[in-house]
């Protein structure tokens, strides 16, 4: 079976410009524009999040598609499940809004939307080649790849400071 | 019907959850459930959406939804296990059939608790909301009902109270304690709720003692009060909380504290049988005293580790809060965790009050470790707060973070 990519995240990387959250909205919005998006009724809402830790971290904080997904099995509607790219969806149909998946989740990262009443989160963008999140963050803090790749890639990195003994370039 | 490997009795969030398991780790293992309930498997926190006209039956199915798309479990509905015979290893059903297993889960769940000195509680339009039947035959009475009287004042009855409100039902929620949830929160946690429950229309009356319930041939008419005032009404929910399922057990030698005591490996007593959900004795890893709750996310957890248990990949269950709830009533918020009664306790408390949220959190005596939060209003990231909780962390480096509703994952992964 191939392995399905997730979305990675380098917070030594990442600057806080909010690149991702403004496009996740825009990509998750009826228009697909920001220009439309702005004035949609229900709000666009970002399933990312960029959130700061003194002295001057920033993180961004995504869904990470659980392998054993605690909202999942949590969800007292049946309105989670995970596909067969391994994608964490909640049905917004079958979703109740009772938020047991948000009193559960360990990240965070399952937001509510109260306009709808439902819960919402990352679905990775399934009609993108690349998550729109990925795709526009201008500092490749976000690393759309398999497991195996984005490991592999980590272990040559830090292999090659112990070599050279210098740090990769941040940015 | 044939004789099974794995035997589950009990067709609920804790069975389906442990035979769902049980086929992802044991493809072939031959594996019967078996229902008491006339309906397959379904999602019972949903049945107060059936009575308020939002959901169908079929919309509460639990198979193929969720988790729940596992094949080659043989459900049987409609049948109870009335006895157990140890060590022998069969179970003799309602119909007659006896099945033999080699090992059995008992998720026989509980049922509402009827106050046995409450007079009249069997009328016609008398109801504990449990089951879809439950649910039907609420819905059946509603024509007839202008004004519903809930007795209790717990979350079940709340659900159930605004599902009658959508209906045009007119409703009074009837409590015996100080203050409705008393459970889930303390008198002075339930402000925004209460607002919100009179902003929706509810008539709340706490404090009350209940004589019993008057009715006629054509069903309930009245709720009698002791001190000598009646509710007219033509429909009654109680909801008194649950009992375990334990009767069937009489004789069979597995042991009982109340609901069926579990080991760490949800196992019982003897070999090859183990428990999970509403009906089993667990602990709080906080207190370590023996609870047992009836929330379905538990039941699910604890199934789901008996799962593996029974399919030999020994599992220890972790227990659970003894207070563990998130929902919704009316556009109110609420998520209650961990220790959350905390008068008269010399436990560190955090409350704080805004126009648009109330928390309390609350750390242990040395202030080192979070051990109950509650919020209403704004339940933002309540899941971190449960991990926090849950992992015994330690909390000095982010403290202020928890205290102020300010925490996010950076701050723990960073810590």
């Amino acid at each position: 079976m191939t392995q399905q990519k997730k979305i990675f995240v380098r917070t030594d990387r990442c600057v806080g410009c909010q690149s991702c959250t403004m496009a996740c909205a825009v990509a998750h919005s009826r228009s697909k524009s920001l220009f439309g998006a702005v004035f949609e009724t229900p709000r666009p809402k970002s399933r990312i999040y960029v959130e700061w830790v003194a002295p001057d971290n920033k993180v961004p904080l995504v869904c990470r598609h659980c392998e054993d997904a605690p909202c999942m099995h949590a969800c007292i509607s049946g309105a989670i499940s995970k596909d067969e790219n391994g994608v964490v969806k909640t049905d917004e149909d079958k979703c109740i809004g009772c938020w047991t998946c948000v009193m559960v989740c360990p990240f965070g990262v399952i937001g509510r939307h109260l306009e709808t009443g439902k819960a919402y989160r990352c679905d990775q963008c399934p009609d993108r080649d690349i998550p729109a999140c990925v795709d526009a963050c201008p500092t490749d803090a976000l690393v759309y790849e398999t497991v195996d790749i984005y490991a592999g890639a980590r272990r040559k990195y830090a292999a090659d400071e112990l070599v050279t003994g210098q740090e990769e370039p941040s940015s | 019907m044939t004789d099974t490997t794995y035997l589950i009795i009990g067709g609920s969030a804790a069975g389906m959850a442990a035979a769902h398991t049980i086929r992802q780790l044991d493809p072939d293992g031959a594996l019967t459930v078996l229902s008491d309930e006339p309906e397959a498997p379904y999602f019972r926190p949903l049945i107060p959406l059936l009575v308020s006209g939002k959901k169908d039956a079929a919309d509460m199915a639990m198979n193929g939804a969720g988790p729940y798309r596992e094949a080659g479990i043989s459900i049987h509905t409609g049948c109870r296990a009335e006895k157990v015979q140890l060590p022998e290893r069969t179970v003799v059903l309602n119909n007659g059939h006896t099945i033999a297993f080699e090992k059995v889960l008992f998720a026989t769940g509980s049922r509402p608790y009827i106050p046995p000195d409450l007079a009249g509680a069997d009328a016609p339009g008398v109801f504990a909301l449990r089951t879809l039947e439950d649910a039907r035959n609420m819905t059946m009475r509603l024509e007839k009902t202008r004004h519903a009287v809930m007795l209790g004042g717990g979350l079940l009855n709340l659900k159930a109270a605004f599902a009658l409100l959508e209906k045009g039902v007119k409703v009074t929620l009837a409590v015996r304690s100080p203050e409705i949830l008393s459970q889930l929160m303390e008198p002075e946690d339930t402000g925004r709720i209460r607002s919100a429950l009179d902003a929706a229309g509810l008539t709340v009356m706490t404090g009350l003692s209940v004589k019993g319930i008057v009715a006629d041939s054509r069903g309930v008419t009245g709720v009698a009060l002791n001190d000598g005032r009646e509710l007219p009404c033509e429909m009654v929910c109680i909801g008194k909380g649950v009992r375990p399922n334990v009767e069937f057990l009489k004789g069979s030698g597995i042991q009982t504290d109340g609901g069926i005591v579990a080991d760490i490996h949800t196992a019982c007593n003897l070999a090859d049988t183990f428990t999970a959900g509403d009906v089993a004795v667990t602990h709080d890893p906080m207190s370590g005293d023996r609870i047992m709750t009836a929330l379905w996310t538990n039941a699910v957890e604890m199934g789901r580790c008996a799962g593996r248990n029974m399919a030999d990949f020994p599992t220890a269950y972790t227990g659970t809060f003894g207070v563990l709830n998130a929902t919704q009533v009316a556009d109110e918020p609420f998520v209650s965790m961990g220790t959350v009664h905390v008068t008269e306790s010399d436990l560190e408390v955090h409350r704080s009050r805004t126009d648009s949220a109330y928390r309390k959190i609350v750390f242990n005596q040395t202030g080192d470790r979070l051990i109950g939060a509650l919020f209403s209003g704004d339940i933002t990231n309540a899941g971190l707060y449960r991990y926090v909780i849950r992992e015994k962390m330690p909390v000095s480096s982010f403290k202020q973070h928890l205290v102020d509703h300010t925490l996010h994952y950076g701050h723990l992964a960073m810590a």
